[in-house]
């Protein structure tokens, strides 16, 4: 079953803050004898406090609410205060970091997957062969390629393939050059 | 913001990625120092060849690697024999 209240009638402006103090009592003597000796020549303010009358008991009154509650919310309104000021003494140092404000989660994300991919690298290998074993004058793309690299690790036998194939009783390329024939005779002699 | 934030994600990410295909693909590392110091002093060598020359240990290597394993076996064989023989 829904409570319905009407809507309060209105009572003359100058007075209707006074009568809500009437009729909760709060008034002064002289107030209450103003208000009293008004409302005996007025309909719409006696109407007004007669509606107070009527309305206000259908709203619902504010808990009480025990002391104990009010010791702790005072507590913790102490401590919250202790600990924005504490914000505020260490806020020199945060105030380092002020530009930074939104980027310090992708700049560490960052800065984790970056050394986290020097980390998959050096793994690999050790440390020491990594850094102490340059590759000077090699260019990366023969370093990355294995088939490049096989092709200089057997370059000296390259060079003296004709000849050590004569030797294997083969037949020699034809094209082999007169400079590499004299180095490969030269290695091989 | 929130390009960039995507951005910075997306170069770790990449990061990330392209250091484990180096890493894989390094094959240099591998190799012992002999080897190392072999293939550095060919290439150096390699880089003051001739054009001519250089085109014809590019066919040596064709033909090398069509060759038979076992022919190319017995070859570096009798030339490890030869360095042997030179030392």
């Amino acid at each position: 079953m829904e409570n319905h209240v009407a809507p309060l009638e209105g009572a003359c402006k100058n007075y209707e803050e006074d009568l809500v103090l009437f009729y909760y009592g709060e008034s002064g003597a002289a107030e209450g004898a103003a208000m009293e000796q008004h409302m005996a020549q007025c309909g719409r303010c006696r109407n007004f406090v007669d509606d107070l009358g009527r309305v206000l008991p259908q709203m619902a009154p504010l808990p009480e609410l025990p002391q104990p509650f009010w010791d702790s919310y005072f507590r913790e309104t102490i401590a919250k205060l202790d600990a924005h000021e504490a914000r505020q003494r260490q806020s020199w140092w945060r105030g380092w970091f002020q530009p930074l404000n939104g980027w310090l989660v992708p700049t560490f994300g960052t800065a984790v997957v970056a050394a986290l991919a020097i980390a998959l690298v050096l793994e690999k290998n050790d440390l020491v062969s990594f850094i102490g074993t340059p590759s000077p004058n090699i260019p990366a793309e023969v370093l990355v390629d294995s088939n490049q690299l096989e092709f200089f690790k057997s370059l000296e036998i390259l060079e003296s393939l004709s000849t050590l194939e004569e030797q294997d009783g083969g037949k020699a390329d034809p094209k082999t050059s007169d400079i590499l024939d004299r180095r490969a005779a030269w290695s091989l002699a | 913001m929130k390009t960039r934030k995507l951005f910075l994600i997306v170069l770790g990410f990449f990061l990330l990625l392209e250091s484990g295909a180096l890493a894989d693909g390094d094959d240099w590392r591998k190799l012992n120092p002999k080897e190392k110091d072999s293939i550095r002093r060919n290439y150096e060598r390699w880089e003051k060849l001739p054009p001519q020359d250089k085109e014809h240990l590019r066919q040596e290597w064709d033909r090398w690697n069509r060759m038979p394993q076992d022919r190319r076996d017995r070859l570096k064989q009798r030339f490890n024999d030869h360095r042997r023989n030179q030392d």
